[in-house]
């Protein structure tokens, strides 16, 4: 089953751009891009500083497709 | 070590290791050194090095504090090494059974030495490309 996430959404919300999110996670622009796009799962240790970035439950975050949000 | 004293001492091995294999390459050449030619082993190494440098400062001044590596970077790295690793280790083999089949029996070390290269350059461009998906 793969992995989604509301990663774009929530940071376009926040009004957060592509590049300070990388900064600020000390990760590169294309890995934020591939995340975003689900082309990329990240590690678990990236996806615990995600939560902790957007401040949301990690359900709320990731959720495997199919699964009803 | 920090990871910047890292790059700069890395920075200083490679480029070291130039110089010297020019002045090994031309004293086993049978050249006679002088100053010029000297001077172009030294310098050309590290005007070599300069767009390195202006790359570098452009990204920092474009792009912030992002690295320009991390988790995703490693893995893909990692899978087009793997590639890289069966690719050599096949393709050499069916190559050499392909000039076998052709009825070469002896292989010049001048062209060994020149298809290691090309390889080696093939291998470099793929990493740099790989690491910038």
């Amino acid at each position: 089953m793969r992995v989604v996430n509301h990663i774009r959404e929530l940071r376009l919300k926040n009004g957060i751009t592509q590049i300070r999110m990388a900064q600020d996670l000390k990760i590169t622009r294309q890995t934020v891009n591939a995340i975003e796009k689900n082309k990329y799962n990240p590690s678990l240790e990236l996806a615990l500083k995600l939560i902790k970035y957007f401040n949301v439950p990690i359900e709320e975050l990731f959720y495997l497709e199919g699964d009803k949000e | 070590m920090k990871k910047k004293q890292w790059e700069r001492l890395m920075i200083a091995i490679v480029l070291l290791c130039t110089i010297i294999g020019g002045f090994i390459g031309l004293t086993i050449a049978d050249v006679t050194i002088d100053f010029s030619l000297a001077a172009a082993i030294i310098c050309a190494p590290l005007l070599g090095l300069l767009p390195r440098f202006f790359l570098a400062a452009r990204h920092k001044k474009k792009m912030g504090n992002i690295p320009e590596a991390d988790e995703r970077t490693a893995l893909i790295l990692k899978r087009y090494f793997l590639g890289v690793l069966y690719v050599v280790l096949f393709g050499s083999g069916a190559a050499l059974l392909v000039l076998y089949a052709m009825g070469v029996e002896s292989i010049e070390t001048g062209l060994l030495i020149v298809s290691m290269m090309v390889l080696y350059v093939s291998i470099a461009i793929g990493t740099l490309i790989a690491a910038k998906l």
